[in-house]
């Protein structure tokens, strides 16, 4: 929902410098997509060798073979947003109490536990890989979903609950305790109070952790051992088969769920009432 | 205490890792009054406020309104409403949506929040802003804004947390007029904090004077001034003549060797205190008692007064403030009348003991 305020407001910015405007976001779109560009040609090209400039014939068969049975594309693109949702869940259901208890409190151990928390960011799973998969045999749930679903959470939670610390940390409680003794119960402050003001904070969280897990392709390589195959695996495997426009065909396929997640967001992330620690993005 | 009262904390103890930030603290409030919560920052005056709206659980003590224990009642059951300094209205809803918070909280149907939170916003002179939101609000609008919010809900009891102090000092008087009509208009019993000794005189029937978590007295804001029960509360509430002195009823005899008459009487040794306002000073002998021959040493103009420094001949010094009109020159002798009735006597030591639990009177 876009206010009419909001529309006059950014086309009065506009004006005065309307030509620096236009000109800074032309180059802005050209240098963040134009490594793109290549993966878009070879995703149409039947065959691009060396002297060619652009590739001398054109075909859809790379796009059709994404969508044809035998191709694993769907599975994967399905699996994956399977795993990068329930990830994306967990994480936030560990990260808002977490991230609010190093947020707003003071407690022995706190500055252990943010260093904790940055292990998993700081130590290379290739360490810690042989371990997990260990206990993961062990407990059967090697090669399944849920498997992968947890070991995704080791990237997506310390990072889910960084980002909410510090969103945490500019929430003023008071607002709660002014709710409070204005009648509302503890739910309805969370659903009327709290959540709205920390939301602009609480998508970029998710948006990271949805992110990572959608992306994470070693963790499920090794725990999914081959039964759990998210998009990342289907692209490795395309590449490993060397046939380019098909690699080239699901790597553009990969960045949708990115493209629309902030495109769904944007609003959010421009509501200047609530906080997010972000300001302007 | 009294089973009367219509709201009253009884023994109320609250503790911060270990240190006492409320102790004992016993308090009477009747129904419609204005109290006020006068102390130093860090006194725990906001703790109690806090504790009476349920932000935080007391260690010890009862909290009763209207014959019901509160203690083991969650703060948005108590309709006891709160407005915090900095005011806290939601960003995220307009000043309108602001104001029925606490009626959509409660299920008042839609048309009837939009109806009282129009009529209460009118109260508050801000007709026709509830559709603003509150960046788009000045300081002194949105702390109306704020009581508006919390008033509609008709609360039992109001309790406001230094309500002027984020306010520009011309937004003060015109708040306070306010707070003041809106208490009178709907009768709410009124408990707000401040730091501000004639904030606190003008807001309430009585202050409620705390130091170090424990309430040193309650009373009316003229017995504070007059009255004070040790020298502490007096230096409060602006007093600088303190003197030892030993007392035959009601005669005194400083440790200078001056002798004055007051209406308080007491006996032994006792410090004694007037405020520097009720000192008469005049530059030809009259008859009376309590005249003291003196010499100016220091005159101060503060634009609505004269501060003046007086030595006796004995070695007493005084603090005097005088209309600007009388005019005096330093060195100039001159003759302080110290009124009988208002040189106070601390009863018992001025070195204030600990305070009884009965601090109330």
């Amino acid at each position: 929902m876009t206010h009419p305020a909001d529309i006059i407001r950014s086309t009065a910015r506009l004006r005065p410098t309307a030509l620096l405007r236009t000109t800074s976001l032309a180059l802005i779109i050209t240098v963040l997509f134009l490594p793109f560009l290549p993966l878009l040609i070879w995703s149409f090209a039947q065959g691009w060798y060396f002297p060619q400039l652009v590739p001398t014939q054109w075909t859809l068969a790379n796009w059709a073979g994404l969508a044809s049975a035998g191709s694993r594309v769907g599975q994967g693109f399905v699996q994956s947003l399977v795993i990068a949702g329930i990830s994306t869940v967990l994480a936030l259901l560990v990260g808002l109490p977490a991230g609010r208890a190093l947020g707003l409190m003071e407690f022995p151990g706190k500055g252990a536990i943010k260093l904790f928390l940055l292990l998993p960011i700081i130590v290379s799973p290739l360490a810690t890989l042989m371990g997990i998969q260990f206990v993961l045999i062990r407990l059967g749930l090697s090669g399944t979903l849920v498997g992968v679903v947890l070991v995704h959470l080791l990237p997506t939670i310390p990072y889910m609950t960084l980002v909410l610390s510090s969103v945490y940390a500019n929430f003023d409680p008071g607002y709660e305790a002014q709710a409070r003794s204005l009648g509302a119960s503890p739910s309805q402050v969370l659903r009327t109070v709290t959540l709205p003001l920390i939301a602009p904070g609480v998508v970029v969280g998710a948006l990271f952790a949805f992110l990572i897990s959608w992306n994470e392709f070693l963790l499920t390589f090794f725990v999914g051992s081959g039964r759990v195959f998210t998009l990342p695996m289907v692209l490795f495997t395309s590449l490993q088969g060397g046939n380019t426009g098909l690699t080239a065909a699901i790597a553009i396929t990969s960045i949708i769920p990115a493209v629309v997640f902030l495109l769904f967001s944007s609003q959010a992330l421009q509501n200047d009432a609530a906080i997010g620690g972000l300001g302007d993005v | 205490m009294s089973e009367t009262a219509y709201f009253s904390m009884q023994n109320l103890t609250k503790q911060f890792r270990g240190t006492a930030a409320v102790q004992d603290l016993w308090l009477d409030v009747q129904a419609g009054e204005r109290i006020a919560l006068l102390g130093p920052s860090g006194c725990g005056k906001s703790t109690t406020l806090q504790l009476i709206a349920g932000i935080l659980r007391p260690d010890r003590g009862q909290i009763w309104l209207n014959g019901r224990s509160l203690n083991r009642v969650p703060t948005e059951r108590r309709e006891i409403a709160l407005v915090l300094q900095k005011g806290l209205l939601f960003p995220h809803l307009s000043v309108g949506e602001n104001v029925a918070f606490g009626l959509r909280m409660r299920g008042v149907s839609r048309a009837e929040q939009v109806e009282r939170a129009i009529a209460m916003l009118d109260q508050v002179q801000l007709s026709g802003f509830e559709n603003r939101k509150p960046s788009e609000l000045s300081g002194g609008q949105a702390q109306r804004v704020a009581l508006a919010r919390s008033l509609v809900i008709q609360p039992k009891v109001l309790l406001l947390d230094e309500p002027l102090s984020a306010l520009d000092a011309s937004l003060r008087g015109d708040m306070q007029e306010l707070i003041l009509r809106l208490q009178a208009e709907t009768g709410v019993t009124l408990l707000v904090v401040t730091h501000d000794q004639s904030e606190s005189a003008v807001m309430a029937h009585r202050i409620a004077l705390m130091f170090d978590g424990r309430l040193r007295q309650v009373d009316t804001p003229e017995a504070l001034y007059q009255n004070p029960v040790d020298e502490s509360v007096a230096r409060f509430f602006g007093g600088v003549n303190f003197f030892a002195a030993d007392a035959q009823q009601h005669r005194l005899t400083l440790a200078e060797g001056e002798r004055l008459i007051t209406h308080y009487p007491h006996h032994g040794t006792v410090h004694i205190t007037i405020r520097p306002e009720h000192i008469h000073v005049m530059a030809d002998r009259v008859c009376g008692a309590n005249l003291l021959p003196a010499t100016l040493i220091h005159s101060r103009f503060t634009g609505t007064q004269r501060h003046l420094t007086l030595r006796t001949s004995a070695g007493l010094q005084l603090q005097a403030w005088v209309p600007p009109s009388q005019q005096f020159a330093v060195g100039q002798s001159v003759f302080a009348h110290l009124p009988p009735e208002a040189l106070w006597v601390f009863p018992g030591s001025a070195t204030a003991a600990a305070p009884s639990p009965m601090a109330q009177v």
